[in-house]
């Protein structure tokens, strides 16, 4: 067993032949049976062993249906799985059909799909997580070593002279050759002794040699991929909902008479959040991450007969205490104030930071940083669809973690877990917006209300937008004493936010722990507003806390940035962080030529995942030449991206996530915060909310491979660009002009220069 | 009342409100869902069609200003996938979650119609759409590929 695969937990393999002739394989999790069970999800096998789960179905037409459980937000864990089985099937690409795992087969087969991974399992992404890799290899060898040793019996041929390719299984010798799907019935019936010996790395000819692309794009392309706003169902009807425009608000009244005749109009109804009673269920996510604000809802024949009516309704609102935050500025300012002392908490403390730490320092430095509300905007707006009965729940939802919809369907509908049904769509994207699920429980607590036909309910822009679970908006404070040689000696971190902020990326980074003397502290501010994960939690506002900082220390050690962080992190464990750093400091022509006034390049190194330890998460050092004009306006002019991942499986794949990435942090640092008045979210559309669009966009994004170290593991691609490049332009803009940035969006921050 | 007008070379009658934007009637009257809602307010170009040839945004197209009309969708913009524009992007990995493409590649259909040799600048110029995953790059050096072929 290679090394990616060491450590997993043992699993065994078994298989039979299903109706209609097709062969299924998986992992076998308690063999409560010896005997391999025909596996049905609707019809509970006998003898207690409904353990057996299928990872693979190969049909008697030689397609194979991998199933996956991660869902496919754009990033193509769907590709990812059915590379696996690619690997070590013998398949053609082409017959390769991912499905989704069903999350009621799961919880009816004692979590089969959700233990590769855990709670993460269902999760819309971490596709190269070394459970999920060993899992489908070991299925898709078991399968082919089946289907030889049924080859071999057939012909009178030694097993180990047959050869498994292109879905067909050939014996040189004799010349005999059949299909995969020729061979299924005998090949179910095979007993291996013991699992099969999967292929070493360096025997690969697919994984890491090829890229696919992502299998759905023929789909997407001419418009036919199902996403959750595109789901139709016989008798659907349409809900357009508003919640308390201050999070937390009540619903105190609303004249439902006054819409009744309006065309279309079936009824109106309220949601109240479910009272918070103890529950049996065991969601990856604790139900607290997803309660329902209170909302009312118009359902009609068609949605935009729902909206119209809506926007018509008369509706009284209990603003709560949410209304006291009255501005933007009063939020920053209690932001500002909570790091303006140490916080509560501690996060961090190494060494000694003290009176003596700091009067032995040559120099101290220290900056206030602040980051605001951002919403994850996805294109597709919230929605989802549900068809509640007396006794059965089925929820059709955009979902970014599966499992979590469907306990949370099973628990606002009040209806065993057993009875619920989630069929999960393409999703249009989610950057962490529509993983903890209370865009589900509004669709199930607005769809119970109207039983027996399914309810597709529809956010507008606006009410996506402004009842998110936003990026917090969250305060930094650093301070570094530095030695003879400029490095810091000590150093003092503080952070603030509202309750739950995310605190990832300050006190469990290279920076601090690199350096002996550190102490960092985080202090929870009582805001309203609701949060959630937004691509990269924490980490996307402490990585330009922190690598905004660093810069300020290269500048008051007097040394080139790129120096000043290669000589610094080169103290830490991870080679990842210098190797990053060098290769894009020769791609991205740092140092080679002389920029006018005006121009300038910044860098940025950090690293999304690590937890405080050395090759682990994925390091990204990016590269932006800006361009300010004297009026304040700013340009990219070019960006330059270096990572390390340890090792990649997919080379496209990973480069599409890194400019993806990049732009999407670009965007958040560029244009993105969310502003308040009187408890309430302003912004409401892309007009006040801007995204970057293609005249905004440098002709490319340049991704290195340079940086990879090879240490072994594959880890993820699609939040880790997210960080780095905001603090990489906003130093950029001080090699340009002069002036230090220390708040995002740019946009709002005077650049000029004369 | 009633709207009569083609889609993808179909006549179709529509009994619906005239006030109804396009993109509704194409989605919930038609059940034709290629066409997305985004933003609604003709911001993110995701329900982008081609309204007698010219690049429309359906959000804001009321039903009865399409009367008599001829409308393109996705789903006509050739009838196996086979615009160039379509296959460049299966071939270059276009998309991410896809959702804005079929906006992206009308109005990429659009622009090579009326440019058929299209600079940076023309790009940047008619391809106003919104994606929120960051595909620019790619959507750019496609539409380059596909006015390439489409010459050859």
């Amino acid at each position: 067993m290679n090394e990616m695969l060491k450590g997993n937990r043992r699993q065994f393999i078994v298989s039979a032949l299903a109706a209609g002739g097709a062969m299924v394989v998986g992992p076998r999790l308690a063999l409560a049976n010896s005997e391999a069970q025909v596996w049905d999800k609707d019809v509970a096998p006998a003898n207690g062993a409904a353990e057996f789960t299928p990872w693979l179905t190969i049909n008697p037409d030689d397609t194979v249906i991998v199933r996956v459980a991660a869902v496919d937000i754009g990033n193509g864990t769907l590709t990812q799985a059915c590379s696996f089985v690619m690997e070590e099937l013998g398949s053609k690409w082409e017959n390769l059909i991912p499905e989704y795992a069903d999350p009621n087969a799961d919880y009816k087969n004692g979590g089969v799909y959700s233990k590769p991974g855990s709670l993460l399992a269902y999760f819309s992404g971490r596709s190269t997580n070394p459970d999920r890799a060993s899992t489908y290899m070991l299925a898709a060898a078991t399968a082919r070593e089946q289907l030889k040793a049924a080859a071999a019996q057939a012909w009178g041929v030694p097993a180990n002279e047959i050869v498994a390719k292109d879905s067909t299984l050939s014996h040189q010798a004799s010349g005999k050759s059949a299909r995969f799907g020729e061979m299924i019935a005998a090949a179910a019936q095979v007993k291996l002794d013991g699992d099969p010996k999967l292929k070493d790395p360096s025997e690969w000819t697919w994984l890491t040699k090829q890229s696919p692309g992502k299998v759905q794009i023929p789909k997407i392309v001419n418009g036919s991929a199902i996403y959750g706003m595109d789901v139709r169902l016989p008798d659907m009807v349409y809900a357009a909902l508003r919640q308390s425009p201050v999070h937390g608000g009540k619903l105190v009244s609303y004249d439902a008479d006054a819409i009744k005749n309006m065309p279309g109009v079936l009824k109106v109804v309220a949601v109240k959040p479910k009272a918070n009673e103890p529950t049996d269920l065991k969601p990856p996510f604790p139900f607290g991450v997803n309660p329902a604000q209170e909302a009312v809802a118009v359902i009609a024949e068609h949605y935009w007969q729902a909206r119209t009516a809506l926007d018509a309704l008369p509706v009284v609102w209990d603003d709560g205490p949410g209304a006291q935050w009255t501005s933007t500025a009063k939020m920053n300012q209690a932001a500002f104030d909570a790091v303006s002392k140490p916080g509560e908490k501690v996060e961090l403390s190494q060494g000694t930071v003290d009176d003596a730490a700091w009067k032995a320092a040559t120099k101290v430095v220290e900056g206030t940083y602040l980051t605001p509300f951002c919403e994850q905007a996805p294109m597709e707006p919230l929605n989802g669809t549900a068809l509640v009965t007396k006794d059965r729940v089925d929820l059709w939802h955009p979902s970014a973690h599966t499992q979590e919809a469907f306990y949370v369907a099973a628990d606002e509908a009040g209806v065993d877990p057993k009875n619920v049904y989630v069929h999960q769509p393409y999703v249009g994207g989610s950057f962490g917006r529509r993983v903890f699920g209370d865009d589900s429980r509004m669709v199930v607590a607005i769809a119970k209300q109207f039983p027996g036909r399914p309810v597709h309910v529809i956010w507008s822009r606006e009410e996506a937008t402004r009842q998110g679970r936003y990026r917090p908006l969250m305060a930094g404070y650093l301070k570094a004493g530095l030695g003879a040689d400029g490095m810091p000696t000590v150093v003092e971190g503080r952070m603030s936010g509202g309750p739950g902020f995310y605190a990832t990326g300050m006190a469990d980074t290279a920076f601090t722990l690199v350096t002996p003397n550190a102490q960092v502290t985080s202090q929870i501010v009582p805001f309203h507003i609701l949060q959630g994960p937004y691509r990269g939690p924490g980490y996307n506002s402490n990585a330009f806390f922190v690598e905004t900082f660093v810069d300020e220390l290269a500048h008051a050690a007097g040394m080139d940035p790129m120096d000043y962080r290669i000589k610094l992190y080169s103290k830490w464990a991870d080679k990842g962080w210098v190797k990053t750093l060098t290769e894009v400091r020769d791609k991205s022509g740092w140092g080679k030529d002389t920029l006018p006034k005006g121009q300038g390049r910044g860098v940025a190194v950090a690293n999304w995942g690590m937890g405080g330890k050395p090759d682990e998460g994925t390091t990204v050092a990016t590269v932006a030449k800006v361009e300010v004009t004297k009026a304040g306006d700013l340009k990219i002019l070019q960006l330059d991206v270096a990572f390390d991942t340890g090792k990649v499986f997919n080379e496209d794949a990973v480069r599409a996530e890194m400019e993806g990435g990049t732009l999407f942090g670009l965007n958040m640092s560029l244009n993105e915060g969310l502003n308040i008045n009187n408890g309430q979210i302003v912004e409401g559309n892309f007009d006040q909310y801007p995204i970057i669009r293609m005249a905004d966009t440098p002709a490319n994004v340049n991704v290195h491979f340079g940086g990879l170290t090879g240490n072994a593991r594959y880890n993820e691609v699609g939040e880790p660009p997210a960080g780095v490049i905001g603090p990489a332009v906003g130093n950029a803009i001080f090699a340009a002009i002069g002036k230090r940035i220390r708040q995002t969006p740019f946009r709002t921050q005077d650049l000029t220069w004369s | 009342m009633s709207v009569s007008l083609t889609i993808n070379g179909k006549p179709v009658e529509i009994d619906a409100d005239p006030s109804t934007p396009m993109l509704w009637v194409l989605r919930d009257y038609l059940g034709m869902t290629g066409t997305k809602f985004g933003c609604g307010i003709a911001q993110c170009g995701a329900c982008t069609i081609h309204l007698d040839g010219q690049p429309t945004r359906s959000c804001q197209l009321p039903l009865e200003a399409a009367h008599g009309a001829n409308i393109t969708t996705i789903e006509g913009l050739s009838p196996d996938s086979s615009h160039p524009l379509q296959k460049v992007w299966i071939e270059a990995n276009v998309p991410q979650c896809g959702y804005c493409q079929s906006g992206m590649l009308m109005a990429a259909a659009a622009l090579l119609k009326e440019i058929p040799n299209p600079t940076d600048a023309d790009i940047d110029q008619y391809i106003s759409n919104i994606c929120r995953c960051g595909t620019y790059t790619r959507v750019r050096a496609a539409i380059h590929k596909a006015a390439e072929m489409m010459q050859a």
